[in-house]
């Protein structure tokens, strides 16, 4: 958290992996938890499938969010596409002292990145499609790394997803969206 | 003639984590708006999107949405339907507002409450899609109102409060809600929608089958409308009486900003201008748009440094708030005036300032007015380069001397650094 009491999320995928929705729903999940203000903020520019995607989310318990510019020293950062971390804009962006939540089933090598860097894995591709979580290019990775993030910022729990979930997309898809987070939000751990 | 029907879809006060654009379509659903005519355009996109949704949903019953295959169409059928004595609404952006241009004329030559909202972008070339409001601005001399929004909850606020403005019979002229493009648009933020029956209250009921006062279209009773005056006609006159309509709004705006305030408890200054932190201040920094609201981060931190800044976010370009631009001029020693348009081979470059300094001209005793431009084409300007800002107001104020860094007098801030 900042000195002004915002706390500021990235999230970094490719084109078709849901980071947008994922910064939208971070916003609502907080929101709905009692958090005093939230804004999302997708970065929009010729999108396509694969390309890389960035996106922001700010949060605060107690405070007005007044500001609408990029994020630029998070303190948490979703990475959804491991080869992402290989572009220096986005390496950069690892500053000591940030918590990593990386798609991966491998740990990152730790002698690459800045002392005093949290790293969580969750296998969120491997959890959509073990449970047929899918759209027309891929894994719905959005749900499950949101699942990750309730986990280990203690932000918000799966009642609240579930709770919201379910006001945005009906009952019809409810379980299948919580079976997923579920499985991300008890299988993420550090390494 | 379309009838709403009883039976409408009923918002309860409720708040929702919504985009920029979708709180625009909610705005125009609390309104009640009678017709939609709608094209497609970057970034304003979703604004109409959202109100299909609304109407084939069912939640908008009697609400006619028209698709056309352009923007000239789109304000076209619009002129036709509030002729009509609909309550109408629309939003573009853009090189979309430029193909509309004829009609923009139009619209207020025949003194119609049209509400349009613009999700600002640079115009072209280069192709840009971003944040600028030098499109909305370029329809200065048009005789519609504009207004500048800077949050999620203003753009819905502004909306309702510009329907009662432009609907009152002493104005009955058509008005543009801006905001920046992407920034405000596509980010999203709670903002409280209202009960459908305080919103019912607070607007102007919709026009009956007799439509505006000033115009009776009857099948029954065939007349042409805007037809060809000769010069020796009254165009001279009814070109005085829009002119005199739009300088007579200010006050109809700020009543309508009271009123606003008391019944939904959100407060926008006096509608025209909004100020903060103007207490003491030596130097100040006048804002339009977004920026405004993160302005107010940059003052607070500049504040604890201890210097005396303020700020003044500009809530309307037309009808241009001269009286309260003197007053506010009179009460600091540097007025920076930001701009995020451009204006070429006017006095400053930028629009505003050069409004500014027009507004100021034969009065004495006001502030040093130093003109900036930022942002332009949707170029980020972060909080840092904004307490910057500031503090290049602050040297000006202490020292005397202008930056050397101008072009034609005016600051250019936030430029790419060229070898």
């Amino acid at each position: 958290m900042k000195d002004n009491g915002i706390i500021e999320i990235t999230f970094h995928g490719r084109g078709g992996q849901t980071a947008i929705t994922a910064s939208q729903l971070l916003a609502e999940f907080t929101f709905e938890k009692g958090f005093k203000d939230t804004i999302a903020i997708p970065i929009i520019g010729a999108e396509r499938r694969g390309a890389p995607i960035q996106a922001f989310t700010k949060i605060s318990q107690d405070k007005s969010i007044r500001t609408y510019d990029s994020v630029k020293d998070p303190d948490y950062m979703l990475i959804f596409d491991t080869s992402l971390l290989s572009i220096p804009r986005i390496n950069e962006t690892i500053k000591e002292g940030v918590t990593l939540i990386v798609d991966s089933v491998r740990p990152l090598d730790k002698n690459k990145l800045p002392k005093n860097v949290k790293v969580f894995i969750v296998d969120a591709t491997g959890i959509c499609i073990k449970n047929k979580f899918m759209h027309s290019s891929g894994p719905i990775l959005n749900i499950p790394m949101l699942g990750a993030f309730g986990k280990v910022s203690g932000y918000y729990a799966l009642e609240i997803m579930e709770k919201v979930l379910k006001k945005e997309f009906g009952e019809e898809r409810i379980d299948k969206n919580m079976a997923v987070a579920k499985d991300a939000y008890e299988s993420v751990k550090e390494v | 003639m379309i009838k709403p029907e009883l039976k409408d879809f009923l918002q309860s006060e409720e708040i929702k984590i919504i985009k920029g654009n979708v709180a625009a379509a909610y705005a125009a659903k609390s309104a009640r708006v009678q017709v939609i005519s709608a094209y497609p355009i970057t970034p304003q996109t979703t604004v109409v999107e959202k109100l299909s949704e609304f109407v084939d949903g069912g939640l908008m019953p009697g609400t006619q949405y028209i698709k056309v295959e352009s923007e000239h169409s789109v304000l076209a059928s619009l002129v036709g339907s509030s002729m009509a004595g609909t309550r109408t609404f629309t939003a573009t952006s853009g090189q979309g507002l430029f193909y509309m241009y004829e009609m923009v004329h139009w619209t207020a030559g025949v003194r119609l409450p049209i509400v349009m909202a613009i999700a600002s972008r640079g115009p072209a070339p280069p192709w840009n899609i971003w944040a600028d409001f030098t499109d909305v601005i370029s329809c200065r001399d048009t005789g519609w109102m504009s207004a500048f929004t800077a949050t999620h909850q203003e753009i819905y606020d502004e909306i309702l409060m510009s329907y009662k403005v432009c609907e009152d019979y002493d104005v009955l002229l058509p008005k543009f809600v801006a905001y920046g493009g992407f920034i405000l648009s596509h980010t999203s933020k709670p903002v409280i929608l209202e009960d459908q029956d305080k919103v019912d209250n607070f607007l102007p009921p919709l026009p009956d089958e007799k439509g505006w006062p000033h115009i009776w279209i009857d099948p029954k009773r065939p007349l042409m409308h805007g037809n060809l005056i000769m010069p020796s006609g009254f165009y001279s006159e009814f070109r005085m009486k829009i002119h005199d309509a739009l300088i007579r709004s200010k006050s109809k705006i700020k009543a309508v900003a009271k009123e606003f305030e008391k019944t939904f408890g959100r407060s926008y200054g006096n509608g025209l201008i909004q100020e903060y932190r103007m207490d003491g201040a030596d130097v100040a920094m006048l804002n339009y748009g977004d920026l405004a609201l993160q302005m107010e981060e940059a003052i607070d931190a500049v504040r604890e440094e201890g210097y005396k800044v303020g700020m003044v976010k500009l809530r309307h370009f037309r009808p241009f708030p001269v009286e309260d631009i003197i007053e506010v001029a009179k009460k600091v020693k540097v007025l920076g005036v930001m701009d995020r348009a451009t204006a070429f081979g006017s006095p400053t470059g930028g629009p505003v300032s050069s409004e500014v300094k027009t507004a100021l001209h034969g009065t004495k005793g006001t502030a040093l007015i130093f003109p900036m431009i930022n942002g332009i084409g949707g170029r980020e300007v972060t909080v840092e380069q904004q307490k910057e800002q500031l503090k290049i107001l602050i040297k000006i104020n202490e020292t005397g001397e202008l930056p050397e860094d101008l072009l034609h007098g005016t600051l250019w801030h936030g430029k790419l650094e060229v070898d």
